[in-house]
């Protein structure tokens, strides 16, 4: 998989990178039991600290998406049930609900065009994701 | 939290009455990459002088690996590498005698990742050190450095000299190899102009200038914190003395650029609420937080 950092998106890169990891398990672009590259080959690919390529590991290992497996490198895992809290999860989606909230706002976009717009996003995702799962 | 590999409190040096040093402090974390930027002169190679005993300040405390490298200088020269802006080898000697001879005194080498290196390098072992032109010597200077598998990396300038291949090779596998060895455990310790190469390895810095470190902070961090927004409105823009919060800020007819530092948020929620037509943002690189820092303007 091919992954890539932006300096300037202000996001900090080992969150980047686990982000990317989990868009493409969403979609169902990476799939369960495929392999992740090894901390250093990603490090040298993206040419980043390979502590930062270890610590987007270890995050996406803690919120349970991928597995280390010892020595054999790092897994996407085949049940993508998070292991955060349901309250966690929802406080998580909320921030960034609200900065798109915000955003509107300053848009001038009406509650109800901005509620049609998510359900727009949602089904071009839904469909993405079921072409993806007919390519497998 | 660990103990720092390298400390530094308070230091001063003074060359007469020229004050190299003023009052210099930062502290690197093991198995990190630590970047030390700031001008020709601001007091970069003085400090990494400090650290190995080259040179001592008049006061202030200088700690690597917790020790004193007044005290325990063959200690910390026996855990720690450095390769030098300018690296002097005997003339009379090969690439392969000269790198015997600085194995010769270290109490690791690993003839391995010699091996590896040269090849890397491209290095001819029977080739007299005479010939050598600077990016080789700099290489030549590296390898020694990275075989002695030391915990402590000080490179001075290391790119300078080097064709933009090496430099690249070197910046995305040789840093790497030579951390991962052992990881948590290498830290490198880098002073460098070419802060946009090193840019996603470096994981916290110091910025120097005139002496003292003007900011000390991790790579993300400072990334979050220092952001440039540009704003295009329908009509002539806001004028910059309406946002005395940001860092700096510049308006052109319709446009404006605000950089900000920290407070970023509250200045962009500001900014949105003069009904720009569009508003851009994003985060500022290391050099271009560095030379905001340090003054001068940033474009």
């Amino acid at each position: 998989m091919i992954l890539h950092v932006n300096f300037k998106s202000g996001v900090p890169v080992y969150l980047q990178i686990a982000l990317q990891v989990k868009a493409a398990a969403a979609a169902g672009t990476l799939r369960p039991g495929e392999a992740l590259p090894s901390v250093r080959a990603l490090a040298e690919e993206l040419r980043i600290n390979r502590n930062t390529a270890a610590r987007a590991y270890s995050e996406l290992e803690s919120e349970g998406v991928v597995e280390n497996r010892h020595g054999a490198g790092c897994y996407l895992r085949a049940t993508s049930a998070s292991p955060l809290r349901h309250a966690v999860r929802s406080e998580r989606l909320g921030a960034e609900l609200d900065a798109v909230i915000v955003q509107a706002h300053h848009l001038q976009i009406p509650d109800s065009e901005l509620l049609s717009l998510l359900r727009e996003r949602l089904a071009a995702f839904r469909e993405r994701q079921s072409a993806a799962d007919r390519n497998s | 939290m660990s103990q720092p590999v390298i400390h530094l409190q308070d230091l001063v040096h003074r060359y007469g009455k020229h004050e190299a040093l003023h009052g210099l402090s930062l502290s690197v974390e093991p198995g990190s990459c630590y970047g030390f930027f700031g001008r020709n002169g601001a007091g970069k190679t003085t400090a990494i002088k400090c650290l190995l005993n080259l040179l001592r300040p008049q006061s202030g405390s200088v700690r690597v690996f917790g020790l004193d490298p007044r005290r325990d200088e063959a200690e910390i020269k026996s855990r720690l590498a450095y390769v030098p802006d300018f690296v002097a080898f005997y003339p009379w000697m090969s690439v392969r005698e000269s790198l015997d001879y600085q194995a010769s005194f270290r109490p690791r080498w690993s003839r391995e990742t010699e091996a590896r290196l040269l090849a890397q390098f491209q290095l001819d072992p029977a080739a007299p050190t005479s010939g050598l032109s600077k990016g080789q010597r700099t290489q030549l200077a590296l390898v020694g450095a990275i075989a002695s598998e030391p915990e402590l990396l000080v490179l001075d300038e290391p790119t300078s000299g080097l064709d933009p291949m090496v430099r690249r090779e070197f910046i995305r596998t040789i840093i790497g190899a030579y951390q991962e060895a052992a990881p948590g455990k290498r830290t490198v310790f880098v002073s460098t102009h070419l802060i946009a190469e090193f840019e996603g390895l470096i994981d916290g810095f110091t910025i120097l200038d005139q002496g003292r470190a003007v900011l000390e902070s991790n790579a993300d961090e400072a990334r979050t914190k220092f952001r440039r927004f540009r704003a295009r409105f329908d009509g002539d823009a806001p004028p910059v003395t309406a946002f005395p919060a940001a860092k700096s800020a510049r308006r052109d007819g319709r446009d404006l650029e605000l950089v900000v530092n920290g407070n970023g948020d509250a200045i962009l929620d500001q900014l949105r609420a003069c009904k720009p037509l569009s508003v851009e943002t994003e985060s500022l690189s290391l050099e271009e937080i560095v030379v905001a820092t340090i003054g001068g303007n940033v474009s």
